[in-house]
């Protein structure tokens, strides 16, 4: 194994603005990737394939570290006695405390995710010292400021200064702690909302004090008697909410860091193609610099002749025949694929020999794709390239993976040879993306099973299984909560008389609702729909039964089930209720 | 009589580095309720032809020769104002690209309504029922008509440009790459769509598209289109199980098949010719495996194989060379 993904996660956090930010409760993250394990061997081509958005991509970018992966390891090159003890110390983990120290041990030694609290840079103990001064100086001023003025007709410029002092902390407390995450721009902005603060502090001082001034008088007065104080608490108001609300970011930012395995030396060997080569190449560098670049960053030729050297050998390899014809062109004067040859030149030249293409060929027209296609492979013979392929087109996949992956909305449904995959293929979501794949024989234009609707929303998925809402095939344990029952039934009740009781009844558990009072009708109502519409409508196959005492009948929904990635055959993975390791595909493999 | 007839179509366009000849003698007809497929390369002159049946040419793009005739009247020749009439009204059109093709700051109620209130006279309240009609028709819930483009995904946003086409009742519909860029089984449900709409409402349709596979699935008849001008002609399922035309079989066989063997897929190799200074003789010579001495020489014609089935290959020896174009004159703009 050249790479080992375990239950990788990639969640991204949904920005809202920032007063939403800290009102909503909670963080919404989108669950881009949401354990995944996959495992590539040296030397093949392993291919990902899902719809857009179903984090394909995202794995891809994570295995090369190009996003900031939230929980999971990927393993690299870890040596098979290695993985076999992590693999043991793992499974034993929750309850042996010395296993799980081992298995922590060997993720610090071969994970490129594992992350450690560091202890505090330099740069923090400075902030440090900053705030501890300002609040110091702060404070020495208010007090000054409250006892020096404590007799005199101008006391409640000391009040108003202590009031927004407090407002200032408060501020920066308030505005960076959970559900906010704070970045850069939070503090500037929490400077400047104390700011602001400190110009209407005076107001609820004078109201506290019982005195009935206008707001503008307040304000006015306040400023008035004292100048200087005004403008010493102006100026140190901000910068204390900002400099506590930075100290915060600071703590919760940086606390954790990337501790395993080094990726600096790596990056030589973990390569990326991109999509697009209309957009990946720099149309104000030529091919030369845009092949040499790598090699200057990583500081791998002695002298500017091996450059250019070995910037001719990576063009020859990928087909730009003579070198010396293509270096000094910019990218606007090569066509598709001899762009795509640039990406992968520039990809190649650093000699790697883990590739993440990331649908490579999706840009090119068909009579082209074929080429760079067959280049990819020459190189993987020629060199021992791994690919993983990542693609949407399963007609690709088909021809080029040794094996393939089929993920949806997060985690891999479907996983096993390309034989088994596609001529065999097991979850229900394969079975209908295979079906739709066009084909340019009009012959084969048989029987295809669309899907329908879209994929949901990844920050909102659904539980159970996660596809059950799609599934042609889903049945009473997949997944069905209350609130999809009760859509369903509102849909089949349309606008008559039962749609009333319907809307009024309350989702009172995660596995029930509660109908209103007096609803024996549509009890019947909704039994005989579950017997005579289920087929149609799905969720009505979740409905259990309706129990209770007369005045509160609730429905009662079957529980769900986890639903596992369980291998049925050797190499073949499925994550589906319906697919047991024991039944059905034993059946299928005889057939075949 | 025949729904659209093109005959001869020639287009130019003007640029710095001189004139190039997008379109170079495309023939074909479209009868009434048929679905026809454009296929071909980037840069092959689809869409152009497509553009020039609704007289929608960029600035730089003119008509210089040949005829389009729409239910007997003559588009080439049209007066701008007719052209309005026409537009919409009687040809509209699916564009490329669904992600630009609305307008994001205006509802897309409104935006489908616009061109039935422009076409018709009729209220704005019944406009709006109309449209309401319109989003049901093509499976989208009414009550969205009054949200933005951005709150929709990319397969909603395609139909939405679907129920523009439909907005005024065209008899033709042309979509140009309409499932380009979707996820396969977003395309599967577009293409769904638009064959159930074709059926319910009778309408005919130019279907553009570089994948051959989404023409195979959907159209009766394909045009395979290279360099500007007509490779080979004739009914879908002829074509993609008997290819005669080198480039078809190319483009046949550079499809990866899901359903079929295990293999790499053959590449055509070379580059898609310039259109400016165009190949001599065959413009696919250079890339062509059979090609012979005649071919870079003389410009094959496209000729009829069969009733139903045209090319224009040499290696068929009823193929006869192209005579003599007259120059060009330039007709509309």
């Amino acid at each position: 194994m050249i790479v080992r993904v375990r239950n990788l996660k990639v969640w991204f956090s949904q920005r809202g603005g920032l007063l939403r930010e800290m009102v909503s409760r909670g963080s919404k993250w989108v669950r881009a990737v949401d354990g995944v394990d996959i495992d590539v061997r040296r030397g093949e081509v392993f291919c990902l394939v899902g719809e857009s958005g179903c984090g394909k991509t995202t794995t891809g970018k994570a295995i090369l570290r190009l996003v900031d992966v939230t929980e999971g390891d990927i393993f690299l090159e870890m040596p098979e006695e290695e993985y076999a003890r992590y693999d043991e110390a793992v499974r034993r983990g929750s309850e042996d405390p010395e296993a799980e120290s081992a298995a922590r041990e060997l993720r610090r030694k071969f994970s490129l995710t594992w992350k450690e609290r560091r202890p505090w840079t330099m740069n923090q103990y400075l902030l440090v010292a900053f705030m501890v001064t300002v609040a110091g100086l702060g404070c020495t001023a208010g007090l000054t400021a409250l006892l020096s003025l404590a007799a005199s007709p101008f006391a409640d410029i000391g009040i108003v200064y202590a009031f927004s002092f407090a407002l200032a902390i408060a501020i920066g407390v308030v505005g960076t702690l959970p559900p906010s995450r704070p970045s850069k721009r939070t503090s500037l902005i929490l400077g400047i909302v104390s700011f602001f603060g400190w110009f209407l502090a005076p107001i609820p001082t004078f109201y506290f004090k019982g005195l009935s001034l206008s707001a503008a008088d307040a304000i006015g007065n306040a400023w008035g008697s004292n100048f200087f104080f005004f403008i010493l608490a102006g100026i140190s108001v901000p910068v204390i909410a900002a400099g506590v609300a930075q100290g915060i970011a600071v703590y919760r930012l940086r606390s954790t860091e990337y501790a395993g395995l080094d990726i600096r030396g790596l990056r030589k060997r973990l390569q990326l193609i991109f999509q697009d080569p209309y957009e990946s190449l720099n149309p104000k560098q030529s091919v030369y610099e845009i092949v040499a670049e790598p090699l200057r960053v990583n500081r791998l030729t002695k002298s500017p002749e091996e450059t250019a050297a070995t910037v001719a050998n990576a063009l020859t390899d990928t087909g730009l025949r003579p070198p010396e014809e293509f270096m000094f062109r910019f990218p606007h004067e090569l066509s598709g694929g001899q762009r795509q040859r640039v990406s992968i030149a520039a990809g190649l030249v650093l000699q790697p020999d883990f590739i993440v293409a990331d649908e490579p060929v999706s840009m090119l027209d068909v009579s082209i794709r074929t080429e760079i296609l067959q280049l990819m492979m020459d190189l993987r013979k020629s060199r021992g390239l791994t690919y993983l392929f990542i693609t949407h087109d399963l007609s690709l996949a088909w021809i080029l993976a040794d094996r393939i992956a089929v993920m949806y909305l997060g985690k891999i449904v479907e996983q096993g040879t390309a034989e088994q995959v596609v001529v065999h293929p097991k979850h229900p979501y394969t079975q209908a993306l295979i079906s739709v794949v066009p084909s340019p024989d009009p012959r084969h234009k048989a029987s295809r099973l669309i899907l329908k609707g879209e994929r949901p929303d990844p920050v909102d998925i659904p539980r159970g299984c996660r596809f059950h809402p799609r599934c042609p095939v889903a049945f009473e344990r997949c997944g069905w909560s209350p609130s999809e029952v009760l859509d369903a039934l509102l849909d089949l009740a349309g606008d008559g008389p039962m749609a009333t009781p319907l809307r009024a009844a309350q989702i009172d558990s995660p596995l029930s609702f509660r109908l209103p009072p007096n609803s024996g009708e549509v009890e019947a109502w909704i039994r005989e729909q579950k017997a005579s519409q289920a087929e149609a409508h799905l969720a009505l196959k979740a409905l259990r039964g309706i129990t209770g005492p007369p005045a509160a009948r609730r429905v009662v929904l079957f529980g769900l089930e986890p639903v596992p990635l369980v291998e049925i055959a050797p190499e073949n993975l499925v994550a589906c209720l319906r697919v047991q390791p024991e039944t059905p595909p034993a059946a299928e493999i005889a057939a075949a | 009589m025949a729904l659209l007839e093109v005959k001869d179509l020639r287009i130019e366009f003007t640029t710095q580095a001189g004139d190039v000849h997008a379109v170079e003698g495309v023939s074909f007809t479209l009868e009434e309720g048929q679905a026809l497929g454009l296929a071909g390369e980037s840069g092959c002159g689809k869409t152009t032809t497509a553009l020039a049946l609704m007289r929608l040419l960029p600035y730089n793009g003119r008509i210089v020769g040949g005829s389009i005739k729409f239910h007997g009247r003559e588009i080439v020749k049209a007066s701008e104002t007719m052209m309005r009439k026409i537009r919409w009204k009687d040809i509209s059109i699916v564009f490329q690209g669904a992600m630009n093709s609305l307008n994001p700051v205006q509802r897309v109620g409104k935006q489908i309504a616009e061109p039935i209130l422009l076409h018709e006279d009729i209220e704005e309240e019944d406009a709006m029922k109309r449209v309401g009609d319109l989003l049901e028709l093509v499976g989208i819930p009414r009550k969205r008509s009054s949200e933005y483009p951005h709150e929709f995904s990319g397969g909603m946003r395609q139909r939405v440009m679907i129920a523009m086409a439909l907005a005024c009742n065209p008899r033709l519909v042309i979509a140009d790459e309409p499932v380009t860029a979707l996820d396969v089984m977003i395309q599967a449900q577009i293409l769904e769509l638009l064959e159930r709409l074709r059926k319910e409402l009778n309408l005919s349709m130019i279907l553009i598209s570089h994948d051959l596979s989404v023409i195979a699935d959907t159209c009766d008849k394909v045009v395979i289109m290279y360099g500007g001008k007509i490779a080979e002609a004739g009914a879908t399922n002829e074509i993609f199980t008997d290819p005669k035309h080198p480039y078809t079989q190319g483009l046949v066989a550079a499809f990866p098949d899901i359903r079929g063997q295990r293999f790499m897929p053959e590449a055509i190799p070379g580059n898609v010719p310039s259109l400016i200074s165009p190949p001599s003789g065959c413009v696919f010579h250079p890339r062509c495996k059979f090609a012979f001495d005649r071919c870079t020489v003389a410009e094959p014609a496209l000729t009829d194989l069969s009733p139903s089935r045209q090319a224009a290959c040499f290696l068929f020896p009823e193929v006869q060379e192209v005579s003599a174009r007259p120059a060009p004159t330039p007709t509309a703009k």
